[in-house]
């Protein structure tokens, strides 16, 4: 019997009209029951493998593929992509695209009815299928109107129904705030104690600590395959393939233990048996000092928000609920809350893109209400969570002078700013290309050039690291707190625990459209309870960090504490 | 915002067969085609009314209540400037105000909105994976009709996107309420291009998916749901069938036209 669930051999595969392959003679094969992660930097060839797996590439996107997949003893590569569907399940990022039907039910049985499979056995596979993800009772529903956790559970449901023999998950939690985030791995995890075969592509180091295995790739070349243990504690390893190193590994590794814990618990028991005096640490109540900040001190309001309450004329209920806020010049603010919180619904009133159906919303102590949105621009800029939402000009340059152009300053002006903010952004070798040929990160840089040329005081940035790879999100972070040094205000709407610890220095967690958080980044990890209620996670570093009773921020802060103590 | 215009009543006529409906919109269309005076119209817009109010669809006339008198008002004034026939009531420079030119530009704009109410009260009663069946039993291919239902799904995302691309430029300073119609009109070219890129993105994406969930396999895929023919279906033809026939009789009766006075 083979014991293969899945083999590659010599995969190697260039896109139509590349020069480069993304792929390089690329060979690894999976166990049957086993969860492999594959991780790696934008551009090193994680999405195109997982499309080698079920003959999208090269039936969809063409171009030129060598090498052999083999599921079990069936060869994969003289299928087409609607025959491979049955073999190998895939599940996207993007899970608004791959929802098509009116209904959980129909959305489940519509990979079903493309096989031709009969009604009866249809019916019959239905609710084991929605069983499996936690979806039972929500047959009638409209996908629409299910939470993004819910819309990706459910397409992984759609899948399940076919029952394939590997599931392969590009990216499934890149969108989702991190309650839904942990629905999909708990479901993950379920599907793998089931001895299902499972292939999830990820960012995040965290999420695939328990892994089987880890296939590391760097420009099409799989330079690493092992467990975890190996492959997460090789630092330099994952630095030059821009993948985050996992936090707690990284603790370990500084307090001098090393090795790899593929939890807190782990990490916890690690330390405590190095450190025993710091088992029967007490949970402490008074916080330690907050950390000095480099960034400038708020000081008069630039945004006051008194009691807003707004809703959407189709809605009938409150997307904000008399919420308060004010923003000094200079604060780094993190909005943080569940998909559909109110989290942009509030960026939108700052920026004057929504009016208060009651209460006010002040700028610079003038009543914004009454102002237009292009009024504002000069003053508060916003970032779209999706940067190809704002750019529309043929060049990298004529984006940036968008804005400045549409106030009317003269070309002298426009010059200046541009090569200004094109330097903060490190984009000035690019002046000339296409927008639309960047990178991804590089598009993210561009959206922010693009308001920075307006000189904002106030700089609004909305999931400023979706969809980026760790290096490119340190980048972008790096630039956002420059920006913020140099006296801009930062809010900053993201789903992401560590860029809040690491660089936020205030938080205001929403919940259904009150506000039930506004206070340092600390006093915030502190409330285990309000973590709890919230459906926030920390990052685990801080998590761990709690069990001594303490708050730390990042690795190094909890080695030092720990070192300090133990 | 709501991405599709179903509402899950349950009644009679959601309950119809998937042919049905699609016959009843062809029916709708039909028979507006034949007539231009609005008086002619009233009683198809009375029927519509009925459905309306029976499927409880009245929701989604009130979303589109701006377009519908937006539509009706807009054409029959662009219809001033073209239809030039009977005696003229006003001397106003470039348009004809006529008794006949202000009917026949009424009657064209409430064609127009009776036309966008049939296909309004369609999508009230019948789920896109409904269209799909009957465009199919009607001997179109499934490819082609699920493609066509699809687009309806992905008209409202397309919206929704624009209106985020319209708000991104606005917050750089672009005013879009700048200079008279034409002017306003161009600024929003701006807005093409991220439109059209996020659909073919998203249009890429939506196919990639479709794919790898076995989507082209079969030319006539099975169905979870099964839509046999009920008496009701046989009513709701021979009514479709009475409309129909009727609104060509008064088409061909002459009843349905705009005489010159």
């Amino acid at each position: 019997m083979n014991d293969k669930a899945l083999s590659a051999s010599e995969v190697t595969f260039t896109y139509h009209g590349g020069t480069v392959p993304a792929l390089r003679a690329l060979s690894f094969a999976q166990g049957r029951g086993e969860l492999v992660g594959i991780m790696g930097g934008s551009g090193a060839g994680k999405s195109t493998l997982a499309k080698c797996l079920n003959r999208l590439i090269p039936e969809f996107e063409g171009g030129d593929f060598h090498g052999i997949v083999m599921l079990g003893r069936a060869r994969l590569n003289d299928l087409r992509v609607c025959e491979a569907a049955a073999l190998v399940g895939m599940v996207f990022q993007d899970f608004e695209a791959q929802l098509f039907c009116t209904s959980v039910e129909l959305e489940v049985a519509f990979a079903m009815e493309q096989v031709g499979m009969d009604r009866a056995e249809m019916r019959a596979r239905l609710a084991p299928a929605l069983e499996s993800v936690g979806l039972p009772g929500f047959e009638h529903r409209d996908p629409t109107s299910l939470s993004g956790g819910e819309k990706q559970r459910l397409a992984i449901a759609s899948v399940l129904a076919l029952r394939p023999s590997i599931i392969v998950l590009d990216e499934p939690t890149t969108d989702l705030d991190p309650e839904g985030k942990a629905e999909v791995f708990a479901l993950i995890a379920k599907l793998r104690q089931q001895g299902l075969s499972l292939i999830v592509i990820e960012h995040e180091s965290e999420e695939l600590l328990q892994a089987d295995r880890i296939l590391l790739l760097r420009k099409g070349e799989l330079v690493a395959d092992g467990p975890p243990a190996e492959v997460m504690t090789n630092f330099d390893l994952l630095n030059q393939c821009d993948v985050h190193q996992p936090g707690l590994n990284r603790v370990l590794h500084l307090i001098g233990i090393g090795g790899h814990a593929a939890s807190v618990d782990e990490a916890y028991e690690a330390i405590v048996r190095k450190y025993p005096a710091l088992r029967d640490a007490q949970r402490v109540r008074t916080l330690p000092p907050a950390p000095i900040e480099s960034g400038s001190t708020p000081t008069a309001p630039l945004v006051e928000m008194e009691n807003v309450t707004f809703e959407y004329p189709e809605q009938g209920k409150s997307a904000l609920d008399g919420v308060s806020l004010e923003i000094g010049a200079g604060d780094f603010l993190a909005i943080i809350g569940q998909n559909g919180s109110g989290k942009t619904t509030l960026a939108k009133h700052i920026v004057g893109l929504l009016t208060p159906t009651s209460g006010r919303v002040l700028l610079e102590g003038r009543d914004r209400t009454s102002m237009r949105a292009a009024e504002t621009a000069r003053e508060v800029a916003y970032v779209f969570q999706n940067p190809d939402h704002q750019i529309s000009a043929e060049s990298v340059w004529d984006e940036v002078a968008f804005g400045p152009r549409n106030f009317g300053f003269g070309e002298a002006e426009i010059e200046k700013r541009c090569t200004e903010v094109l330097q903060a952004v490190n984009l000035t070798d690019m002046r000339d290309s296409d927008p639309f040929l960047l990178s991804k990160g590089e598009r993210q840089r561009l959206a922010v050039a693009s308001v920075l040329a307006l000189r904002p005081r106030l700089l609004i940035l909305d999931e400023p690291t979706t969809g980026l790879d760790h290096r490119e999100q340190r980048n972008m972070m790096a630039l956002i707190q420059e920006l913020n040094r140099s006296g801009i205000a930062i809010v900053m709407i993201t789903h992401t625990p560590w860029l809040v610890a690491e660089y936020a220095r205030r938080v205001v967690l929403i919940r259904r459209g009150r506000k039930l958080f506004d206070g340092s980044v600390q006093e915030f990890f502190a409330q285990d309870d309000l973590l709890a209620r919230s459906s926030f996670r920390a990052p685990p570093v801080t998590q761990l960090s709690r069990r001594f009773g303490s708050v730390a921020l990042t690795p190094q802060a909890l080695a030092d504490w720990i070192r300090e103590r133990g | 915002m709501a991405l599709s215009l179903y509402l899950d009543r349950g009644t009679m006529i959601h309950r119809l067969h998937p042919t049905v409906k699609v016959i009843s919109l062809f029916v709708m269309f039909w028979s507006v085609y034949w007539v231009d005076h609005p008086l002619s119209m009233i009683p198809l817009g009375i029927f519509m009314a009925w459905v309306a109010q029976y499927t409880g669809s009245w929701k989604n006339f009130y979303r589109y209540r701006w377009f519908f008198i937006i539509l009706v008002f807009t054409t029959m004034f662009a219809w001033m400037f073209f239809y030039r026939q009977g005696t003229r009531l006003v001397h106003v420079p470039l348009i004809y105000i006529s008794r006949m030119s202000l009917t026949f530009g009424f009657g064209r704009g409430i064609k127009l909105a009776e036309l966008l109410a049939a296909s309004v009260l369609f999508l009230s009663v019948t789920r896109v994976e409904e269209f799909t069946v009957g465009l199919s039993k009607l001997g179109v291919s499934y490819r082609v009709g699920f493609a066509i239902s699809l687009a309806f799904r992905l008209v409202p995302l397309f919206i929704e996107s624009a209106v985020t691309v319209v708000d991104s430029q606005k917050l750089r300073g672009y005013d879009f309420d700048k200079g008279r119609l034409f002017e306003r009109l161009r600024r929003y070219v701006t807005v093409v291009i991220p439109v059209f890129m996020a659909a073919l993105r998203r249009a890429n994406n939506m196919a990639m998916a479709l794919e790898a969930r076995g989507f082209g396999l079969l030319n006539s895929p099975s169905t979870l749901i099964d839509y046999p023919v009920k008496p009701a279906d046989i009513v709701a033809s021979l009514t479709l069938f009475i409309i129909g026939a009727g609104y060509f009789l008064i088409y061909y009766t002459g009843y349905g036209a705009i005489r010159v006075s």
